[in-house]
């Protein structure tokens, strides 16, 4: 244990990274594949498609696949899959922003409650406790509700319901670390509290969090795709897959690919954040370790 | 051989099945099952019932004095109803209803009297009790001449006497003791003399109304109605295929028509009033205070768009600021040409060479929505950027009446009456703050004039004449861009016979009458 007061030397981190790597299993590799080539599809959107995502043909509506248009157009004549990749950019920044901000805010809380215990620990987590309570559309709705669906509230209210859950795990992890010898040595050596939680135990607790936010990016995604689902995502003509499905929804029953399209994008990006949150988790969690 | 035994039994099980389970459905069907685009009840005292869904279910437990042929929009056609006959003074100030005898409210409540007529109108026109208390401004008083006859005294003459005095809004007649006694909760439970009366209601579900036993015109075919909220269209339309309900609320929109139309056993019905969308524009507030931005945004409006969209069955694109099927509709009162390099130009005039940004508030109705999000794509042509704002539909409605967004896109049908129209949306009493607030969105005044003298004028000829000069300064000065005409659209099973052939329904849905039944 004392090599985690004492972090070893850079090539010996190489080793490890590369030991993680190969470590990771078939069905990680996929998601993280899915994930590159979703982000890399955001990013060179306009060189992937000659169509703008907004633009109204209300000639061409409801093209089917083929014709001109790879996946069709929709009622408004919008191409469908230049807002398919438009719409990846706002699925992947909300999904994953969001996660950024709960898992930095929540680590950081959680780290507190478990480091000071007492009252400190008891009111946090009991506040944790109440948002927990609530699922997250639904917490996520009321926020989004309340102060507007812009971008940055969107990722507020996301993160807000995400937050309780890396508190959680970060005090876990803390409290389990905090009484090692290695803290224990840290401790008669005089350094300061910050010192220790920020530089020594944090190190220790890290790999389990980062698992989680994977996880939670896959729920983030698909809270995003709900809200706009019921109309509170970002507003029109903003592409998103969630917005997609409410508005192909109303011609399911002629033209299902408006609806089936964004719909399975929405669940290769779920499905990949979960496979390397899954993938993670087994390389990282001791328990599955001993197990295999 | 065992196994052929229990074949043959359990063919014979089955064919016995099938014949007992085949003997109910010779029986005529009596129960109606409509899929409505409606989250739940709003309210039910008529003088409040606004929303299309309310106002549908309105006409089914209330009736008038007079009425609108069923399946019918036309002033012309207006019939008696609770009043057998009428006459009127030479100068038209006074009017003298002769009642029927012997109609008989629902729930035990008694006989029709000329109290009751006298509670309702007096009840439509204060403010606290109705919500269409502007259309009876020209009411001076309302008095029982006997228990069957009532006399309605005007300060002045107004267009149409009947409109007001129909089944419609502030015309239904409310049961007094009813209403005295159930107070608040009248609107959830009332009482009328029309052939269905309200049973239950299981909120955000269904409400089921029964059949008026003792109704004047005889006891309805159907002993029930069933009325099922169903707001998404998709949920309506796989319940209507499935056969869960026999008659729906349809999407103005080419695709649904196609695809309701295919559905074999079925028929569509689309019928007037024509809901007219305008785009108000408020000229109170910047930059629509300046009207060459106002005259920028008429020229960026395309009506031919929304045709376009929907499909020509049902929409007919905007030709005026008032309905066409209104008496006193003109087609030739000088609309902006759709032009967006004249948009532009205008924009540049007006300092807003670069572009112009405004925002508006959008109603997440379907039909509001997509309105909203075409609008949205003219402009950009025109060089505005419109950026959307949308809200849950009844919320929309409140912030539009607080003014919180210039631009409002409203699309609505009134008694086909020039006056109606203009007053409600485009009379300076009607403007959203003014205490007699309706929808004059645009604060609209500059036909103030012409909309009082054509009101009181007595010649049918200048009458038009100011309406439609009243039609010319509105659209002239840009208070509304006027964008389509929007038909109401139903699908129902062929064999469901309203009793009347539905051309139209002042109640924007179809009426349930006495005569609806199945006819198989």
């Amino acid at each position: 244990m004392t090599d985690m007061a004492h972090p070893p030397a850079a090539p010996a981190k190489r080793r490890a990274r590369l030991g993680l790597l190969r470590r990771l299993n078939l069905s990680t590799w996929i998601g993280l594949v899915i994930v590159v080539a979703l982000v890399l599809a955001a990013i060179f959107a306009p060189w992937l498609t000659e169509y703008s995502p907004s633009k109204q043909n209300i000639l061409h509506q409801l093209s089917p696949p083929g014709d001109g248009h790879l996946l069709g157009t929709d009622q408004y004549g919008r191409d469908i899959w230049a807002r398919l990749l438009y719409g990846a950019r706002y699925s992947l920044t909300i999904g994953i922003f969001a996660i950024v901000v709960a898992m930095i805010v929540g680590t950081f809380l959680g780290m507190i409650a478990g480091f000071l215990g007492g009252r400190t620990d008891i009111v946090l987590m009991q506040v944790m406790d109440v948002i927990l309570a609530f699922p997250a559309l639904i917490l996520g709705l009321a926020l989004v509700a309340l102060i507007g669906a812009t971008m940055g509230n969107i990722i507020i209210a996301i993160a807000f319901t995400a937050t309780p859950a890396f508190a959680r795990i970060a005090r876990a992890g803390v409290m389990t670390q905090r009484d090692r010898e290695y803290a224990q040595a840290c401790r008669a050596l005089g350094f300061s509290g910050p010192r220790i939680l920020f530089r020594h135990i944090m190190p220790a607790i890290l790999p389990e969090v980062m698992v989680m936010s994977s996880l939670w990016m896959a729920t983030a995604v698909r809270t995003e795709a709900s809200l706009a689902f019921i109309g509170l995502g970002l507003a029109p003509p903003t592409p998103t897959w969630g917005g997609m499905v409410r508005e192909g929804y109303d011609n399911i029953l002629s033209s299902f690919h408006l609806a089936l399209a964004p719909s399975i994008a929405i669940l290769l990006l779920v499905l990949a954040f979960n496979l390397i949150g899954d993938g993670l988790r087994d390389v990282v969690d001791p328990r599955l370790k001993d197990a295999s | 051989m065992i196994t052929k035994l229990m074949r043959t039994g359990l063919a014979a099980g089955l064919l016995a099945a099938t014949a007992l389970t085949a003997v109910p459905a010779l029986a005529q069907q009596t129960t109606l099952t409509l899929g409505a685009d409606a989250a739940d009840i709003g309210s039910l005292d008529p003088h409040f019932a606004s929303s299309t869904s309310d106002r549908t279910l309105a006409a089914w437990v209330f009736g008038g004095l007079v009425r609108f042929q069923p399946g019918s929009t036309d002033p012309a056609g207006i019939e008696p109803d609770l009043a057998e006959s009428w006459e009127s003074t030479d100068d038209k100030l006074e009017w003298t209803f002769h009642l029927r005898q012997g109609v008989q409210w629902q729930g035990g409540y008694g006989e029709v009297t000329a109290d009751d007529v006298v509670f309702s109108i007096e009840k439509a026109m204060n403010p606290d009790t109705s919500a269409f208390s502007g259309d009876y401004a020209a009411v001076d008083s309302v008095e029982a001449v006997d228990p069957y006859t009532v006399k309605v005294t005007l300060k002045n003459q107004i267009p149409s006497v009947l409109g007001i005095l129909a089944n419609y809004a502030g015309g239904f007649i409310v049961s007094k003791a009813a209403y005295e006694e159930r107070g608040e909760s009248f609107a959830r439970n009332p009482i009328g003399f029309g052939p269905f009366e309200l049973d239950s209601v299981e909120p955000g579900v269904s409400a089921t109304f029964k059949g008026h036993a003792d109704y004047f015109r005889g006891a309805p075919q159907l002993e029930s109605v069933v009325y099922r909220f169903l707001t998404s269209s998709s949920a309506r339309d796989l319940a209507f295929v499935s056969g869960e309900i026999d008659a729906s609320k349809g999407l103005a929109d080419k695709q649904w028509l196609a695809r309701s139309s295919a559905i074999e056993g079925a028929a569509v019905d689309i019928f007037d009033p024509a809901e007219l969308s305008l785009l108000n524009i408020n000229v109170t507030q910047a930059p629509f205070d300046d009207i060459k931005v106002r005259q920028a945004v008429a020229h960026a409006v395309n009506p031919d768009i929304f045709v376009q969209y929907r499909g020509p069955e049902f929409t007919r694109p905007g030709k005026s600021v008032i309905p066409s099927n209104n008496l006193g509709f003109s087609e030739d009162v000088g609309m902006y040409e759709y032009d967006p390099e004249a948009s532009k130009a205008l924009l540049e005039e007006a300092g807003y060479g670069d572009g112009l940004t405004v925002k508006m508030l959008a109603s997440q109705l379907n039909s509001l929505e997509s309105n909203a999000l075409l609008l949205q794509s003219l402009f950009e042509e025109a060089g505005i950027t419109l950026e959307l704002e949308p809200v849950e539909h009844a919320t929309w409605h409140q912030m539009i009446r607080q003014d919180l967004s210039p631009l409002v896109q409203y699309g609505a049908a009134r008694f086909p009456v020039a006056d109606v129209y203009l007053t409600q949306f485009f009379h300076s009493d009607s403007a959203i703050g003014a205490p007699g607030q309706v929808t004059n969105f645009s604060h609209c005044s500059v036909a103030d004039d012409q909309i009082e003298a054509a009101r009181v004028e007595t010649d049918p000829v200048k009458q038009l004449a100011l309406w439609k000069e009243a039609q010319e300064l509105i659209v002239k000065e840009v208070c509304a861009v006027p964008m389509a005409e929007v038909a109401q659209v139903w699908v129902r099973k062929a064999a469901l016979d309203w009793g009347y052939e539905l051309k139209g329904a002042m109640s924007l849905g179809p009426v349930v009458t006495e005569a609806t039944h199945f006819t198989e």
